[in-house]
């Protein structure tokens, strides 16, 4: 589902280069459940980013679904994300000027897929955000924003589904409510779930984990494959 | 804080503050600085034709005790004497115009006489010697001497040395029609032709600093006595000043509209660089920064920018004026004077008050952002824009009434402006509530987004559309005016406009004439008869008998040019009655046909019957028609046409008028040989002096139109680029979700050609508003009206927008979609 073979970022700095991540390989299987652990820094947003390809590394290849990221152009990328990957970030992004519902509709309508409008009706009914589908975002709160940004990940039922510290803005009970819909959501649908996150909590709930340091990954090993 | 700055400045936030602001200087001190200039150099070239800067005329000599006061003032003076003359050669003799002129005439401008017949010749700058005369072609032709041949004025023999073709001041000499002399004034007591009684005008010429000239005319103003007047430009180019006042107008117009586009560009730049700097003033308050230390420290910023801007603006400024003068150098003869500080140092006054009103009120705002702010993100700046638009306008109010001294045309731009804004606003949000009702409704998602967008920001776009529509506004309003201006202009100079009049041409002379222009293919306006005659009396009313009739101002109280015609003259137009070759019966009395101004004047209508008195004849007449002409055709026209029937009777002469280009002014040698009693009026000499100032006006007003143009882009921008700040994040999210290159410029064109389309409506409207009320109150001219402003601009505003999007759109959409990732 999701390989990667020696991937490497650089960046320019001001003593010459940053290498952020040196030579990562990793392979995650379809519907497996992965977190990226490590302290600030040591560039798994980088590796996030490099996954779902928003930006492209400096060495190596990413293969989502057996297709070679690297051989793609943007726009490519941009429509292989459309139909399989979704995404949570920490700070929600729901965009300010849609409606909740209008932005968990806007996966679906760049996917192409029919009756947006409906499904994405139905998927809010399901995370109890009926009665705030016509709000706009700063109406609500950050749980709500979180379920609603949830429901847009899930909204074009994506192969893929990469979260970015989905719980870091979040209380403790509300971090702990949306961590169990990601997971349900997760086994439901059969989702490859990908997350970076600071959180053993959350990271306890994953099949697999990585840890990243200094610009390395190695996976944990678990005391119980959950 | 030089560091803090340069921090400010690497993040970009004051840089287009900056550019803002130099634009504002720029403007402000090239169009000041040019019109300045402009002003300065048309001052001269107008005095030109007074040959001075000031005149004062006489019926008798000043005291000499007056000159020597005058050049004691540090003031240069010439003195002319004008009075009509008999001048004889060997057998003929001719009355002729003749003008004593001193050493030092003219003082302003050159005479042109040449040394042969009909030629242009180089400019000479002062008149005969003593000893010498100069007389036109004409006066020569029928005299019948050449260059070098000796004639003699009154008791004084002089002789001829040059042709005179052109004296600068010829059009306000006394008789500009008949034949011309110069003479030198020193001659004039020996040829004792003045004499106790005679009709001679003494005109005294002073040209000098206006200071100096001030203080002198101060001192002299109790001593004139009744019939000796100061003239100046207005009192003597009646048309000349008008289109000067016009133009000085126009220019004061767009500087004033520069600067308010300016001023709007900094608002939206201030407005940024306020919302950019949020989390910064949250975080310095959480760490204990009072608001007063916030607000100094972003004075501290603005006072920064404001000094690099008008060093920048400035030499922008400086840049702008010599590109216009460089562009006018064929037409601006005479070299601009140096420029003064004062446009520099209005620019950078008028530029810290822009700041102050414009950019101050966010800069407030921003000091009263919480420090809960840190913890929750969801303070904006939005809002506050009618405290804003308030302190914007007040502070452009203020420094239009500076620069105009005018305040009715403040209060008319000003009036405009607001209508403007309200109206853009309100139509904006009219429209964007009436779209978004709909937009649930639109097939794509693109055009949902972009209006979901426009309206989610609505507030802040009814502003930025205002601001854009202002800047439309400004040039469609300028354009129209110069149209109009032109229009005014060239209808009283077309390039055919006959600039020779004939007249006192004999009835028999009438065919021979018409035959002699034919075979020469020399287009005339039509012989028409001339009998003078006087109204006496309207409706058996005698004149002066009839109450709140002033003939004085009616023009009545003098001898009138009657004439008769069997049609309707080609340019005259009937609006009242009917014409007599039309009418169904024999008609019991005279008809007559009268100037339609005059009979509203005079309170006739159709059916009055006159009364005129022609050469001690009575002749007694009906209206039977009203007619409206063209006075700057420069064709014969007449108050009062008449049947032939009803005037044959009556002794008279014909007129008739005619254009002749340079090359075929010798015919008017043997014209005049065959047809001696003909009298030969030229105005061609005027018409070009006026069509030259013409000419330059227009050019330097394109010109300015073209500053406005570069304004109105910049503005428009300055918006584009103040967006696309902040859809950097909403591009990146939607890269991520999936949305390809074409999707996100879907999704700006149409939101960027939808507020195009808006500004650009609102801002025909607009116009329309404003050139009504300049037209009726500033101009006070006839009202035109052009609507179709309104669905053209519209489309222009689209396009422009959509274009300004086109052109940067690569650099919107470089945002990486990682931001996100950051935490950004």
């Amino acid at each position: 589902m999701i390989k990667v073979e020696k991937l490497s970022k650089t960046v320019p700095s001001g003593d010459g280069e940053l290498r952020i991540l040196k030579g990562i390989d990793l392979e995650i299987k379809a519907g497996q459940s992965a977190a990226i652990v490590g302290p600030s820094g040591s560039g798994k947003s980088t590796l996030l980013g490099l996954l779902a390809g928003l930006d492209s590394p400096s060495e190596g290849d990413v293969l989502l679904q057996g297709q070679s990221l690297a051989s793609m152009s943007e726009d490519q990328r941009a429509a292989l994300r459309a139909r399989s990957v979704g995404f949570v970030f920490q700070s929600f992004q729901l965009l300010p000027s849609l409606t909740a519902l209008e932005n968990v509709m806007l996966p679906l309508e760049l996917a192409g897929m029919e009756a947006p409008r409906q499904r994405a009706s139905t998927l809010l009914e399901e995370l109890e955000l009926g009665h705030r589908q016509h709000h706009y975002p700063r109406l609500l709160s950050g749980g709500e924003q979180q379920r609603v940004a949830i429901a847009r990940a899930f909204a074009s039922e994506p192969a893929i589904l990469f979260a970015d510290e989905p719980t870091g803005n979040l209380d403790a009970k509300t971090g702990a409510h949306i961590t169990e819909l990601l997971f349900s959501l997760n086994r439901d649908k059969g989702t490859t779930l990908v997350l970076v996150t600071h959180e053993q909590g959350l990271a306890d709930h994953c099949q697999r984990v990585f840890e990243m340091y200094d610009g390395e990954l190695s996976e944990l090993q678990r005391q119980c494959p959950c | 804080m030089l560091k803090q700055w340069l921090r400010a400045w690497r993040g970009g936030e004051l840089g287009l503050l900056c550019i803002a602001l130099s634009l504002a200087v720029a403007s402000v001190s090239g169009i000041a600085g040019f019109s300045e200039r402009l002003q300065a150099t048309m001052a001269t070239q107008s005095r030109t034709f007074l040959a001075a800067d000031h005149v004062l005329t006489s019926p008798r000599p000043i005291e000499p005790q007056w000159l020597d006061n005058a050049r004691s003032e540090g003031l240069r003076t010439a003195q002319l004497v004008a009075f009509r003359t008999m001048v004889y050669a060997s057998e003929e003799m001719l009355l002729v115009s003749m003008r004593a002129a001193s050493a030092s005439y003219p003082l302003r401008g050159e005479l042109r006489a040449p040394k042969q017949m009909f030629a242009d010749g180089e400019g000479v700058e002062h008149g005969p010697l003593a000893g010498e005369v100069w007389l036109d072609s004409r006066a020569m032709a029928t005299l019948g001497i050449t260059l070098g041949q000796t004639v003699e004025v009154g008791e004084k023999a002089l002789v001829a040395t040059r042709v005179l073709v052109d004296e600068p001041d010829r059009s306000s000499a006394l008789n500009i029609y008949g034949p011309r002399g110069l003479m030198n004034l020193e001659d004039l007591g020996a040829t004792e032709v003045v004499q106790p009684g005679s009709v001679v005008d003494y005109r005294y010429l002073f040209a000098g600093d206006d200071a100096a000239f001030v203080a002198y005319r101060q001192t002299l103003s109790a001593s004139l006595l009744p019939g000796q007047k100061w003239l100046n430009i207005e009192d003597n180019q009646p048309a000349l000043a008008s289109a000067l006042a016009r133009a000085e107008e126009y220019l004061l117009l767009a500087a004033s509209l520069t600067l308010a586009l300016a001023g709007a560009a900094i608002a939206l730049a201030a407005q940024r660089y306020g919302q950019r700097n949020i989390d910064a003033v949250a975080l310095m308050k959480t760490l204990g920064a009072s608001r007063r230390y916030i607000l100094l420290h972003y004075l501290r910023q603005l006072l920064l920018v404001l000094l690099l801007a008008s060093v920048l603006g400035g030499l922008v400024g400086v840049a702008v004026q010599y590109l216009l003068f460089a562009s006018l150098s064929d037409l601006v003869s005479a070299t601009p004077p140096a420029g003064s500080l004062r446009p520099l140092w209005m620019a950078i006054v008028s530029a810290a008050l822009c700041l102050l009103c414009f950019a101050m009120p966010p800069i407030v705002r921003l000091s009263r952002v919480s420090p809960v702010h840190v913890l929750r993100r969801d303070e904006s700046l939005e809002g506050g824009v009618r405290l804003a638009t308030a302190a914007g306008a007040a502070g452009l109010g203020l420094l239009m009434y500076w620069y105009s001294g005018d305040l009715s045309l403040v209060i008319a731009l000003m009036l405009g402006c607001s209508v403007l804004l309200v109206a853009a606003a309100g139509v904006v949000l009219m429209a964007l509530t009436g779209i978004r009702r709909l937009s649930g409704r639109l097939p794509g998602s693109a055009q949902r987004l972009a209006v979901s967008s426009i309206y989610r920001r609505r507030y802040a776009n009814a502003f930025q559309t205002a601001s854009i529509a202002l800047a439309l506004m400004v040039l469609v309003s300028l354009l129209l005016l110069r149209e109009l201006l032109l229009k005014d202009w060239q209808q009283q100079v077309a390039e055919d406009t006959p600039n020779y009049f004939l007249i006192n041409i004999a009835g028999r002379d009438v065919e021979p004439l018409e035959a002699f222009l034919a075979d020469r293919r020399i287009h005339h306006a039509g012989l028409y008869p001339m009998v003078r005659g006087r109204l006496v009396e309207i409706d058996n009313m005698p004149l002066q008998n009839i109450e709140g009739l002033e003939t004085r101002n009616t023009g009545v109280d003098r001898e009138l040019n009657l004439s008769w015609s069997e049609v309707l003259p080609e340019d005259n137009q009937l609006i009242a009655g009917q014409w007599w070759s039309q009418a169904a019966e024999p008609l019991q009395t005279n008809p007559v046909s009268v100037e339609q101004e005059l009979a509203q004047r005079l309170n006739i209508t159709v059916g009055t019957a006159l009364r005129f008195n022609v050469g001690g004849r009575d002749l007694t007449a009906t209206v039977a028609s009203l007619r409206q002409l063209d006075w700057a055709s420069m064709r014969p026209n007449f108050y009062f046409l008449f049947p032939e029937d009803a005037l044959r009777s009556y002794a008279g002469s014909y007129i008739t008028s005619f254009y002749l280009d340079d090359s075929q002014r010798p015919l008017l040698v043997d014209l005049l040989g065959r047809y001696p009693t003909v009298s030969l009026i030229e105005i061609g000499a005027v018409l070009k002096q006026v069509q030259g100032v013409v000419a330059q006006l227009s050019r330097a007003l394109a010109v300015v139109l073209l500053l406005v143009l570069v304004s109105a882009l910049l503005i428009s921008a300055a918006n584009v680029m103040l967006s696309f700040q902040t859809r950097k994040q909403e591009n990146a999210l939607l890269r991520t979700l999936g949305a390809r290159n074409r999707f996100l410029f879907a999704v700006v064109i149409g939101e960027f050609a939808l507020l195009g389309a808006l500004a650009g409506a609102v801002a025909g409207l607009g116009a329309n508003f404003c050139l009504f009320f300049i037209q009726r109150w500033v101009m006070q001219s006839e009202v035109l009206l052009y609507w179709a402003a309104i669905p053209l601009a519209s489309v222009a505003g689209a396009g422009i927008l959509a274009l300004l999007v086109l052109a940067s759109s690569r650099k919107m959409l470089r945002s990486s979609a990682t931001v996100l990732l950051r935490g950004a």
